[in-house]
């Protein structure tokens, strides 16, 4: 299930909520094998950015193509993968089970494979079998990169993913990124950490007040 | 059509699960009706008959008041750690997320009903078998319009900062039709009128059963779409 797509290019973006313009004729494009870093103060539209690019919100105008397709419904959203501050789970579930659903939710060939191959990658097999609610903020961002990538997603859309996780949350991150790029994925990385957009932009975008201000060719 | 069905196995089982782990909503919305029934029993309880034509109403009152508490507390679940967004961003059909929602709900509001059914019996000193073979089917006959609607609206918690303002306001007028016609049935058969003589009633309450469903799996995702 899914669609192929090796770019993913919006045009004209434009997004209003009631008085306020998010989005106003954003053109932005990212390929696969890149990480492009999305920065820009609190407020320019990045979050708004993130939330088209995952099919979560809808534009006010303008549009996004993911290589030839431009509305895909579930055979896109099969193709994309979000990591934000929320961990996107449920904390009266343990963090096997939270993989398990999103594994079946995300129609996996073989879930009970995948979930185990990624306890190990990401190091989760310790705590797997607790409540998510007693985990630490490096635990949760774990399980939260897990179910992201759980998939294998052509887009991985990443959103603050190093808020409150110390030196070797990031640096795991920083690994399963490199990763996820070196797969062939596109990656979007939305950070005030200009340490991680540093060591992982190959290219960067600058949002203001909704519009591109600067972009990397 | 496979698709819809096993998105909402997948949300339906998941509703259950978090639910036999924490035991939260059958307690808590479970004790708010108990607590209703007892305190209206109380207050109106004059004699048998007058407790017979005042019965009908409290366990109107308590399941409803119980099944909102149930509805917005489901979601917000889902608003905690923001797991309503993973759900969304998940290839099943939107409608699917809305079925399994409301189905898990259901299943839990159909419980408590069970457990205030035999509790308005006693207080209110009717045959407790005869209540819940005979109010028993319309409860839950009105209990899937409600919950159909109620998950509709609660949903929209997610996105709103009105939450369960919003979902008092808008589910009572538009759950009418369904309320009216369940109390009204109910006070019939408990004034000990036969079956036949209320299927008008319990036809209404199909239909806005009916009317209710599809509203909900039509209007979910256009509701979760910003």
């Amino acid at each position: 299930m899914g669609l192929d797509f090796t770019t993913v290019e919006a045009r004209g973006l434009v997004k209003v909520f009631g008085p306020t313009r998010a989005l106003v004729g954003v053109d932005v494009r990212f390929d696969a094998g890149l990480v492009t870093v999305v920065e820009g103060p609190n407020g320019s539209g990045k979050s708004t950015l993130l939330n088209i690019l995952a099919q979560l919100v809808r534009p006010t105008r303008g549009e996004v193509r993911y290589g030839e397709h431009s509305r895909g419904g579930s055979e896109l959203r099969a193709q994309i993968g979000v990591l934000a501050h929320a961990a996107m789970i449920y904390p009266d579930l343990t963090g096997l089970e939270n993989l398990c659903l999103y594994a079946k939710l995300q129609g996996v060939a073989d879930p009970e494979a995948r979930v185990r191959s990624l306890l190990e990658r990401f190091e989760i097999g310790r705590f797997r079998d607790r409540p998510a609610r007693t985990y630490s903020r490096g635990q949760l961002q774990r399980i939260a990169l897990a179910r992201a990538v759980i998939h294998a997603p052509r887009l991985l859309l990443l959103d603050e993913p190093s808020t409150g996780l110390d030196a070797r949350g990031v640096e795991r991150l920083v690994r399963a990124v490199e990763e996820e790029r070196a797969r062939g994925a596109i990656v979007a990385l939305i950070t005030h950490d200009s340490a991680l957009a540093d060591r992982l932009g190959e290219r960067r975008i600058r949002l203001d007040r909704g519009r591109v201000v600067g972009a990397d060719s | 059509m496979k698709r819809f069905l096993t998105g909402t196995a997948l949300v339906f089982g998941k509703e259950l699960r978090v639910e036999l782990r924490t035991r939260e909503i059958l307690v808590t919305a479970g004790l708010f009706g108990l607590l209703v029934t007892v305190l209206t029993s109380l207050a109106f309880f004059l004699d048998d008959v007058t407790s017979q034509k005042i019965a009908p109403g409290v366990l109107w009152v308590s399941a409803c008041f119980a099944a909102i508490l149930a509805m917005g507390r489901t979601w917000a679940r889902e608003r905690e750690s923001d797991a309503i967004r993973g759900l969304l961003l998940s290839p099943i059909p939107r409608s699917s997320i809305y079925a399994g929602k409301m189905l898990g709900t259901l299943v839990l509001v159909l419980a408590i009903d069970l457990v205030l059914l035999p509790a308005v019996a006693i207080l209110f000193r009717l045959e407790v078998l005869a209540t819940l073979l005979r109010a028993g089917p319309i409860l839950f006959l009105g209990s899937i319009g409600y919950v159909a609607l109620g998950t509709l609206f609660a949903s929209m918690s997610v996105r709103t900062g009105a939450r369960e303002l919003m979902l008092s306001v808008v589910l009572f007028p538009l759950a009418s039709p369904g309320l009216l016609a369940g109390v009204v049935a109910t006070r019939e058969l408990f004034g000990g009128a036969p079956f036949s003589e209320i299927l008008d009633w319990l036809r209404v309450l199909a239909a806005f059963d009916l009317v209710a469903v599809v509203c909900g799996l039509v209007l979910f995702e256009p509701l979760m779409s910003e």
